[in-house]
């Protein structure tokens, strides 16, 4: 049964991480905020200052209209010295028709810098303003009907202070709204990684607890909310941890029941093994037999017990500097095959790894083991040095470890299609999944390879100290 | 040579069987069910070598091996079904010389047995007695004086003493103590040597948390200081 987080995920969610999305969420939020406020602060300040500007331009050409009005009426008069004398704001011109002639104070603005429309309107007698952008930059037109005079007056007002004004006003909202947006995004930012620190807790306790350390729980006072998963959390973990325990009690109550029985015929055999030579001929086969099989069995309940230690993690690493040269060295002649040759490869003289050396001596001898009964014994033993890891390598001249299939040896009770002939039967099946578990809760490593010439090489690797 | 070794044990048919194996190697054994018989049977006669098994009813193994040490230094090697570190280090504690996992295997059992045996018989060294501040050895003796006073030690304890004495000043690595006290090698199990320098430091040491003589050496081991 899977639980979902609050609904399905769709497309987007699931590839978007909670953290951006939330970071996301604050800076678009923040830049609608920040953007709407810009652009009405900018809206209410233009129409505010146009609006200001255009009063007082009407003002201004009302009363220089009059003006020029009752000068014409008076009598004949110089027009561009009448223009002239007008009063009027910086780059602002009087336009002038008179019958059918055109006057303007300036050479650049005339009779075509004014709308057709507003002109149309002036001249059907009605006064007019109207707002153009010409060449870039807005002007304010105004016209007034003289008909006494028969002519017209108009003013431009090109608003260049106003324009760069407004564009200036423009410019500092964008920016504000542009750092609202960043201040927006790194607020959600934090937020989301203070939102997000518990779910980081608790995916770094559940990583722990799935690495096998159950001795993890969370805090549980603070937020309400968060306590509540916290005390869920710990209960889980502990609902798992006594599961565990009772399975691995169970798996070690078992072979410890099984150990009794075993002391009895271990040492029966050996009463009845030392009269061996006195024995018929078939009885001596059936002895042996008894001894192989007992000697099987013993091994089964001693990885059976091993590996439930380590499933319900009760067992502790007892681990030591050990020169590892050494003690590859004192495992070999403490093993089987005191004989066996120690290699030691470039480099790897010095090597000094942090371990259990009890328990590596298991993952040698239980590879050498392996080696005894599926390649024909041990062919080469190396220490080998490789960076910051030190290693040993088991060789051996057998068939070999098929491709697809040197995974699954370090599985338990694994039987490779080769097994049956390769003597498998008189393994554990634990022996390598030992193996493995050892190696890893050394944080090393363990593989099968192919060995040059022929066989299996299993390589271990440890970090190394020094 | 015989000795004499008695096998506490409650399962009929592991006494039977041990019975049997130290028998062909030439020793005389001595049985009892239950830690009570096996103070009796010790009261009428002193052996050489006592194996426990340590879950027994009624009294276990542990308490039987603190009332074996209060009144006798007899060698007591334990068989214990369970390896984990509780058990092993509970019956060292209680006064057991060496330990033993079910199934002992027999060869095995014979040399652990062997050993005990060779430790209990007198110390090789010279007429030297050593003295470190109050503490005085007397390896021809087999006894050791604190202030003046006898202190018993078991063998074990003795030898332990004994192999630290002769080098005081010394590093001696637990490896090196294992082989020379209990004759493992390499792969031993460093707590007995642990186990056993504590019980001797609270014997012979003034102030045992704090040992003045013997100290530890983080991570390489143990030695004497005069």
């Amino acid at each position: 049964m899977k639980l979902s987080w609050a609904g399905p995920a769709t497309g987007w969610q699931r590839t978007i991480s909670l953290r951006t999305r939330l970071t996301l969420a604050f800076a678009v939020g923040a830049l609608l905020l920040s953007a709407s406020l810009a652009s009405l602060t900018y809206e209410l300040a233009r129409s505010y200052l146009l609006r200001q500007r255009e009063t007082s331009a009407l003002r201004q050409t009302y009363v220089n209209a009059r003006l020029v009005k009752i000068t014409l009426g008076s009598a004949d008069t110089d027009i561009p010295r009448l223009l002239a004398s007008v009063e009027l704001p910086a780059r602002s011109t009087p336009i002038l028709r008179r019958g059918q002639t055109w006057f303007a104070a300036s050479s650049t603005v005339g009779r075509d810098s004014l709308p057709i429309a507003l002109r149309e309107t002036v001249d059907a007698g009605g006064a007019a303003r109207q707002l153009v952008r010409l060449g870039g930059v807005p002007q304010f037109v105004v016209g007034i009907p003289l008909p006494a005079v028969d002519g017209a007056y108009f003013e431009v007002f090109q608003l260049v202070e106003l324009d760069r004004t407004l564009r200036i006003l423009l410019n500092s909202s964008i920016a504000a709204a542009l750092i609202t947006t960043l201040a927006g995004a790194t607020m959600g930012r934090w937020a989301s990684r203070r939102v997000l620190s518990p779910v980081s807790a608790v995916s770094a306790a559940a990583a722990a607890v799935a690495s096998g350390r159950f001795d993890v729980r969370l805090e549980e006072s603070g937020d309400p909310e968060l306590s509540r998963m916290a005390i869920s959390f710990n209960q889980m973990t502990e609902a798992l941890l006594t599961r565990i325990r009772r399975d691995a009690r169970f798996a070690s109550d078992v072979s410890h029941e099984l150990r009794s029985p075993l002391t009895t015929l271990a040492a029966a055999l050996a009463v009845v093994s030392s009269r061996r030579e006195e024995m018929p001929e078939r009885a001596r086969t059936g002895i042996d037999l008894l001894g192989a099989e007992i000697g099987r069995f013993e091994r089964l309940v001693e990885n059976l017990l091993e590996i439930s230690r380590l499933d319900a993690g009760v067992e502790e690493l007892v681990v030591e500097d050990i020169s590892f040269v050494q003690f590859v060295v004192e495992a070999a002649r403490t093993g089987p095959d005191p004989d066996l040759a120690v290699e030691i490869g470039p480099g790897a003289g010095d090597a000094v790894v942090s371990a259990d050396k009890r328990r590596l001596e298991r993952v040698l001898a239980n590879l050498a083991d392996n080696a005894r009964r599926h390649g024909g014994g041990v062919a080469r033993l190396v220490v080998e040095r490789d960076g910051d890891w030190a290693g040993f390598a088991v060789e051996d001249s057998g068939p070999g470890v098929p491709p697809d299939e040197r995974d699954k040896v370090f599985d338990r009770f694994f039987r490779g299609r080769a097994a049956g002939m390769r003597g498998a039967g008189e393994g554990s099946g634990l022996g390598l999944a030992l193996v493995r578990e050892h190696v890893t809760l050394h944080g090393g490593r363990v593989w099968v390879e192919e060995r040059e010439g022929g066989g299996a090489r299993f390589v271990v690797r440890l970090p190394v100290v020094t | 040579m015989g000795s004499r070794i008695l096998i506490v044990e409650d399962d009929a048919r592991i006494r039977l069987s041990l019975q049997l194996v130290l028998e062909d190697e030439g020793h005389t054994v001595e049985l009892a069910e239950s830690a009570e018989a096996g103070i009796e049977a010790l009261a009428l006669r002193p052996v050489d070598v006592v194996l426990v098994d340590l879950m027994l009813p009624g009294m276990d193994g542990f308490e039987l091996c603190r009332r074996l040490r209060s009144s006798s230094d007899v060698p007591i090697l334990i068989l214990t079904a369970r390896s984990d570190s509780h058990d092993v280090v509970a019956g060292l504690e209680a006064g057991a010389d060496d330990y033993m996992v079910k199934p002992a295997v027999p060869k095995e059992l014979s040399a652990r047995i062997r050993a005990l045996l060779r430790r209990a018989t007198r110390s090789e060294s010279g007429p030297t007695r050593p003295v470190f501040g109050d503490i005085e050895v007397f390896p021809d003796a087999g006894t050791v004086r604190v202030g003046g006073a006898e202190v018993s030690l078991t063998k074990t304890e003795f030898k332990l003493l004994c192999e630290l004495a002769q080098n005081p000043g010394r590093l001696l690595s637990r490896e090196l103590l294992l082989d020379k006290v209990w004759g493992y090698g390499y792969f031993g199990d460093g707590r007995l040597v642990d186990v056993h320098i504590r019980r001797l430091r609270t014997k012979v040491e003034k102030d045992p948390t704090h040992p003045r003589h013997i100290v530890t050496v983080r991570g390489l081991g143990y030695k004497l200081e005069p």
